[in-house]
């Protein structure tokens, strides 16, 4: 190791794009590496085990689905891809593999760096705190304790059903990070029927109303429509609240 | 392909067609105690038959039960079946050869109107495009031109000028992925005839997600929301009806000068959720409020001003989307000014 900067490696066999990535990363203060095909960026990360990685999908070789199902064999390497395709399928398809986030193109620069170290962030987190004991959350106003399964929004108690509160929790500790309707379904209910995605649906509306969540307005929790949910997380710096939750912060 | 009722439909249209042939025929041997106008009229009825229905199986069917028909009760020996006598077969040949042919014919002729539908198709087709790619010259130009300025003599400009031409480049490629998306959204429509995939979309949901896009690109527009305090849920395909949301709001923000508030008002009345967008703005002329959703590309006018097409192709896209959704979309000027556009959507699926 010659320096303690994060390694990033960036597959993706756009020249143009690779290029883009590379000076943009490299000026946020990350090292940077480049694969063009997928059999090439899987050598690149077991020979430099890089501590995230930016995958494009439509690759030359391999689907870029192909090198995210190899490395979640064996890693939790964060990966964010970064894909053309909108459809929300591909999206949950992406994530319930094991993806951490899906950045659509174009995007904006400001955006990708915010969703990078959101993801280096939580990586960090979870694999050093994991869920210690006096484990607290906290994004903005919004705090959960979970120990006593309790939450607060402005120092008030928030009143919430036991499914309700669970549901939060779940998204909770996995912040920033998209979570699809069925990963949700699976966690809090274990199964998943037909009616499933609707009674996610009626809970997270009562959540929403409960901390007082606005649509359009600077919310904890944001849904991606057609796939799932994401918690936000509130960065030291204003700045990255608004990319990272993809909206205009008003202050009051 | 063939559903029940068409079967139905067209079993019904043969029989009646082929009794009522057959109630003139007896008619009129009634009258003037002759034969002679029978295969004539049997003729006419297989014609009828084989141009109302679809498929040849109708027309060789009834042509068929005409010849049996025909043999039974107008041929002698009358009211009995008897093939033996020559000038009967020959008559019965003659009358199968004639309707076969009719039946031929006509389902040439069906052919061929399809085919000219499919033509007329694949022209309006083309034409979009060729409209299509003249606007996306229009900001690859200013992308094209000042980036090439940048990269060939940036030393020659201030970094005042620098900026301006970036922003600039900004600019038009944020308007060409906005022309990209609308695209898309035809694309995901792919033809009038197919169906589209609805699924429950919680109206919550739907329009924080527009009201979060639409603040990334206008973060000074104020919008007015307006929605049920109840859990509604809509069977729609979300994206696409986002994309509607999105270019009405737009054409709002780009089309209604002198605008100071924009109003976003959904409500749910006997089965319909009712979306409204109303502006306070200019309004719109009544020459271009009748054909507002046809897309402006038919008529040509406005080439001059890409920015224009734009919201043409935007509002087109909407209402071909409401449409694919069994739904009605509407524009008016408001009584007390401005313009509002509104829009229904099934609450249940279809």
């Amino acid at each position: 190791m010659h320096n303690n900067k994060y390694k990033i490696l960036v597959i993706e066999d756009e020249d143009n794009i690779n290029n883009l990535l590379k000076t943009l990363l490299e000026t946020s203060g990350y090292q940077v590496l480049c694969a063009k095909t997928c059999d090439n960026g899987r050598m690149m990360f077991s020979s430099h085990r890089p501590d995230l990685v930016i995958l494009d999908l439509g690759l030359p070789d391999y689907d870029g689905m192909t090198f995210l199902k190899s490395v979640r064999k064996d890693s939790l390497t964060p990966v964010i891809v970064l894909s053309a395709r909108t459809d929300e399928k591909d999206k949950v398809d992406a994530l319930d593999v094991g993806a951490n986030d899906y950045v659509t193109k174009p995007f904006s620069s400001a955006e990708l760096v915010a969703r990078v170290r959101s993801a280096l962030r939580n990586s960090r987190r979870s694999t050093i705190e994991g869920k210690l004991p006096g484990g607290r959350f906290k994004s903005g106003s919004l705090e959960i304790d979970y120990d006593a399964r309790r939450v607060f929004v402005d120092k008030a108690e928030v009143t919430l059903t036991q499914t309700e509160y669970n549901i939060i929790a779940f998204l909770s500790e996995h912040s920033g990070k998209v979570m699809t309707y069925a990963s949700i379904i699976r966690d809090i209910w274990g199964y998943n029927d037909l009616n499933s995605t609707k009674k996610l649906q009626v809970n997270m509306a009562n959540i929403r109303k409960k901390l007082g969540d606005k649509p359009g307005k600077s919310n904890y929790i944001v849904n991606e429509l057609g796939v799932g949910y994401r918690m936000c997380e509130v960065d030291e710096s204003f700045s990255s609240f608004k990319y990272i939750c993809g909206m205009s912060l008003v202050i009051k | 392909m063939k559903k029940p009722t068409e079967i139905l439909k067209n079993t019904l249209i043969t029989l009646t067609i082929l009794f009522l042939c057959f109630l003139m025929c007896l008619v009129l041997k009634y009258i003037f105690n002759n034969s002679a106008l029978v295969s004539a009229i049997f003729v006419l009825g297989v014609y009828l038959v084989s141009v109302l229905t679809t498929g040849y199986i109708y027309g060789i069917t009834s042509a068929i039960l005409t010849v049996l028909a025909v043999n039974f009760a107008f041929d002698f020996p009358f009211f009995t079946f008897n093939f033996t006598i020559a000038e009967n077969i020959v008559s019965a040949i003659i009358l199968l050869v004639v309707t076969m042919m009719t039946c031929g014919l006509t389902a040439k002729v069906k052919h061929h109107e399809a085919i000219r539908a499919e033509r007329d198709k694949e022209r309006m087709r083309a034409n979009l495009l060729r409209a299509i790619s003249h606007d996306l010259r229009t900001p690859l130009t200013t992308i094209y031109g000042a980036s090439s300025a940048l990269v060939e003599k940036y030393d020659d400009f201030s970094d005042e000028q620098c900026k301006e031409m970036l922003k600039g480049i900004r600019e038009d490629s944020q308007w060409l992925h906005r022309m990209v998306e609308n695209l898309l959204s035809i694309t995901r429509l792919d033809g009038e005839n197919v169906k589209i995939i609805k699924t429950e979309t919680v109206l919550d949901e739907l329009v924080d997600s527009v009201l979060v896009k639409f603040a990334k690109r206008y973060p000074q527009q104020v919008i007015d929301v307006d929605i049920p305090e109840d859990f509604v849920s809509i069977p729609m395909d979300a994206l696409l009806i986002e994309q509607v949301l999105i270019n009405i709001l737009e054409n709002a923000v780009q089309h209604a000068i002198g605008m100071t508030s924009l109003r976003f008002k959904v409500f749910t009345i006997s089965g319909k959720a009712i979306f409204e967008i109303k502006d306070n703005g200019c309004g719109i002329p009544k020459a271009k409020l009748r054909d507002i959703f046809s897309g402006v590309y038919t008529t040509n006018c406005d080439v001059s001003d890409s920015r224009k097409n734009n919201a043409g192709i935007g509002l087109s896209v909407c209402a071909s989307i409401i449409k694919a959704h069994g739904g009605d979309i509407k524009a008016e000027n408001a009584k007390d000014g401005g313009c509002v556009f509104r829009f229904t959507l099934n609450m249940e699926d279809k």
